[in-house]
């Protein structure tokens, strides 16, 4: 014998459909713009479709097997990895030095550290077009404050010198996005529970150790997302790097970004450029997922 | 009596009918290229064509003369796009892709016509030329650009517009110095002479450095890559380099010679001021207004703003102010074959939804009266390209100095050299441009040479041997592609 509450809980409820009709046109209007476009480049990266005539005929894997034999596109690559192991642990070190230094507070706390975040405010474009008239070698100042600490005049050529361009790509991107670390950094030792340092503190640990055994481990999960963020960033970085060299001299900083974009839009190569795209997202997929579970960031 | 009376008023007004009639007919046949495409357009009036113009002063045409000018005889508006130069290119391909008939007229450079006519981007412009009786005016285009940037496969895609040219200009006082020319005899046994060779102009320009610098140095020249490749293809092929073996299309580019164009560019920037490596358009120029250097070669504006012509309007305030109007001197560069660098021809798009409107606006701008107008408005870097512009009375008179310099430019269109124009130029271009920027940053041109070299072969191959043949002898047969 059945219960009659229990058949009545057992009766299905009338299904509501009005958050669907809510939600339904959202995630149209996402799938559309999001899942189309990217859809459309997979079959594209598989066709001979330039910008220049009409063949919109199937080549197979023929993109994707040049990208093996293009030795430009493996250059560009291993730019961008330089730029990224450069740029990145120098930002978190100069970025985590920075927010320990404003972590006490100090008169005027708050004006400084808005004034220092306004680098990541601004374009990079622009970021980088600023920095390449202060390294110009006739206007610029830096070679004008270099001449007055070595007492004579300088005449480097920051973006055009095969051993000045990237100290001058990383000096720009350090500037620039150090100051993203930083706030991130300083928001999360912010957070750190004071009582553990203190009673480290009266353990009689040094500054070191409390910093190393205690604040870090605590801000490890957003130095994490901060580093993950910044590393794809740099994965593709572009602007800075086109304002200030525009990838040369000849190919020697051009970055995979760069190089996707010449390839689309100089070049006009739409089916090979969706090619190296899906390479790109295909390396920063496996890269990505081997550093998330590395640090086992998914727990 | 009164027959003889009738007879005569009759022979009057005969008279004065045929009269009437000759002189209606003679209006008619005098009618010119700018009054009938005004007259032709009047029908269009209210409605709108939107032109693509390089930005910045070249934009300064359409937006402040020309457009204003056609609004109101017309009653048609002109709405300009500016793109910059490096961008033309790919937003009339992209335009076209998309079919959206945004642009209804353009700026294309010549050499970027074969591929954008082989795209479909460009409408086919014969019918209206004839229907707007507009091929007799096409004659008076100076014949260098005329017969080589107006036609694909023997058909007109484009109005030449902007006779651009690179030639020489040189201070006349330095040269005419007599203890300089005393001191260069002593040393080279001849005498100090604008020079005609690069060789003679490697030892020119180091001695004007060695007797004057830091004030003024020998030469400068734009070196930045984009500028710099175009000089290297003029000076290569006057040097008798050719781009490729029209048997093999195996690109030739690194043979001797072009490993000695190479070369000597590099030797120059050590006469040259400190840093020449990174100068465009604007650091050179203000490097040659300015008293800095004794020699340049670039387009033609240099020699009008360096003269003072124009540079007190306000648009211009960015012009270094003149130090040296009255002493600069023209001539073509050494060997004499200068490069007839960029340019702009007019253009129908293929997408236009209104593309005989936009016919007639080209027709107009092009026309012999209003780009007479149109190439001495001193801000908009449209440069001479018909003969009347060359013999102006009025550009004549615009600074004294203005004959001589208007005398080079035509010579310079007389021997100029073209661009290379071939299928995807750009590409090869682009490794051009690669290349010097690596020249710059100190790698063997040797090496260089043989890498640009590389990659112009793999890009034949991409586009097809004998497709690019075909292409190749098809421009490498014009009169201007190398030196005669």
């Amino acid at each position: 014998m059945t219960h009659p509450g229990y058949a009545a809980a057992r009766k299905r409820p009338k299904r509501d459909f009005f958050p669907v009709v809510l939600v339904g046109p959202a995630i149209f209007l996402l799938l559309l713009v999001g899942l189309f476009p990217l859809i459309y480049s997979i079959v594209v990266s598989f066709q001979g479709l330039t910008m220049t005539d009409e063949d919109t005929s199937f080549q197979g894997f023929a993109n994707y097997a040049q990208l093996f034999h293009d030795s430009r596109l493996w250059e560009s690559i291993l730019h961008t990895v330089i730029i990224t192991v450069v740029a990145l642990p120098l930002e978190v070190l100069l970025g985590l030095g920075m927010a320990l230094l404003l972590l006490d507070p100090i008169r005027g706390r708050q004006a400084f550290v808005a004034l220092l975040v306004l680098p990541t405010m601004i374009s990079p474009v622009v970021a980088g077009a600023t920095w390449r008239l202060l390294f110009d070698h006739h206007f610029g100042p830096i070679n004008e404050v270099l001449g007055w600490i070595t007492g004579h005049e300088q005449a480097l050529l920051w973006v055009v010198m095969p051993d000045l361009v990237y100290p001058s790509i990383l000096i720009c991107e350090i500037w620039q996005w150090t100051p993203f670390m930083f706030l991130l950094l300083l928001a999360a030792l912010t957070g750190v529970d004071r009582s553990a340092v203190e009673a480290a503190e009266i353990d009689g640990a040094t500054y070191w150790q409390k910093l190393w055994h205690i604040e870090l481990p605590a801000i490890q999960p957003v130095m994490i997302v901060a580093v993950l963020i910044r590393a794809l960033d740099l994965a593709r970085v572009f602007d800075v790097v086109w304002a200030l060299t525009k990838g040369g001299p000849g190919t020697m900083t051009e970055t995979v970004s760069i190089y996707a974009y010449i390839q689309g839009f100089q070049q006009f190569e739409t089916s090979y450029t969706a090619a190296i795209a899906f390479l790109i997202i295909a390396l920063l997929s496996v890269l990505m997922t081997a550093a998330v579970r590395k640090v086992e960031f998914v727990r | 009596m009164q027959l003889l009376r009738r007879s005569l008023l009759m022979g009057v007004r005969l008279a004065a009918a045929a009269l009437v009639g000759t002189a209606l007919a003679g209006t008619a046949m005098a009618q010119s290229a700018s009054d009938r495409a005004v007259e032709a357009a009047k029908k269009y009036a209210g409605q709108t064509i939107t032109i693509v113009w390089e930005a910045g002063l070249q934009s300064l045409d359409p937006l402040n003369f020309s457009g204003p000018k056609w609004e109101k005889l017309t009653g048609m508006k002109i709405k300009v796009i500016e793109v910059p130069t490096a961008e033309m290119f790919t937003k009339i391909l992209q335009e076209h892709r998309s079919g959206s008939g945004a642009y209804d007229a353009l700026n294309v450079i010549p050499s970027w016509m074969p591929d954008l006519v082989s795209a479909g981007a460009l409408e086919q412009l014969d019918s209206w030329v004839d229907k707007f009786d507009y091929r007799k005016d096409l004659q008076d285009i100076s014949p260098m650009f005329r017969d080589n940037w107006m036609k694909v496969n023997g058909k007109i895609y484009g109005f030449p517009d902007d006779g651009d040219c690179f030639i020489m200009y040189y201070r006349k006082d330095i040269f005419a110095d007599p203890a300089l020319r005393e001191a260069f005899k002593a040393k080279y046994n001849r005498e100090m002479d604008v020079p005609k060779t690069w060789a003679d102009f490697a030892e020119v320009g180091a001695f004007i450095t060695e007797k004057m610098a830091p004030k003024t140095y020998g030469a400068a020249f734009f070196r930045d890559a984009p500028y710099a490749q175009f000089m290297f293809q003029e000076r290569f092929r006057n040097e008798g380099g050719k781009f490729f073996d029209a048997n093999t299309m195996k690109a030739t580019i690194n043979s001797d010679i072009g490993v000695k164009v190479l070369a000597g560019m590099r030797a120059e920037n050590k006469f040259m001021p400190p840093g020449v490596e990174t100068w465009g358009f604007v650091e050179n120029l203000a490097a040659f207004a300015t008293g800095q250097t004794a020699m340049t070669i670039s387009w033609p504006p240099y020699g009008r703003w360096t003269a003072g012509y124009g540079t007190d309007d306000k648009v211009m305030s960015w012009v270094p102010k003149t130090q040296i109007a009255g002493k600069v001197g023209y001539a073509l560069p050494p060997g004499g074959h200068p490069e007839l660098a960029a340019g702009f021809s007019l253009s129908v798009s293929a997408d236009s939804k209104n593309k005989e409107a936009a016919y007639l606006f080209i027709q107009w701008l092009n026309s012999p009266e209003i780009s007479t107008e149109r190439v001495q408005i001193p801000y908009t870097l449209r440069d001479p390209f018909r003969d009347n512009h060359y013999t102006d009375p009025y550009y004549l008179s615009r600074w004294p100095d203005a004959k001589y310099y208007l005398e080079t430019l035509k010579q310079a269109a007389t021997y100029g050299l073209l661009d290379l124009s071939i299928i995807q130029t750009d590409k090869y271009e682009e490794a051009l441009r690669q290349g010097i920027s690596r020249l710059w940053a100190g790698d063997d041109p040797k090496a260089i040479a043989d890498k640009i070299a590389a990659q112009w072969d793999a890009i034949t191959q991409k586009v097809g041997v004998e497709k690019q043949k075909a292409a190749y002898a098809d421009w490498a047969g014009k009169s201007a592609a190398y030196p005669k």
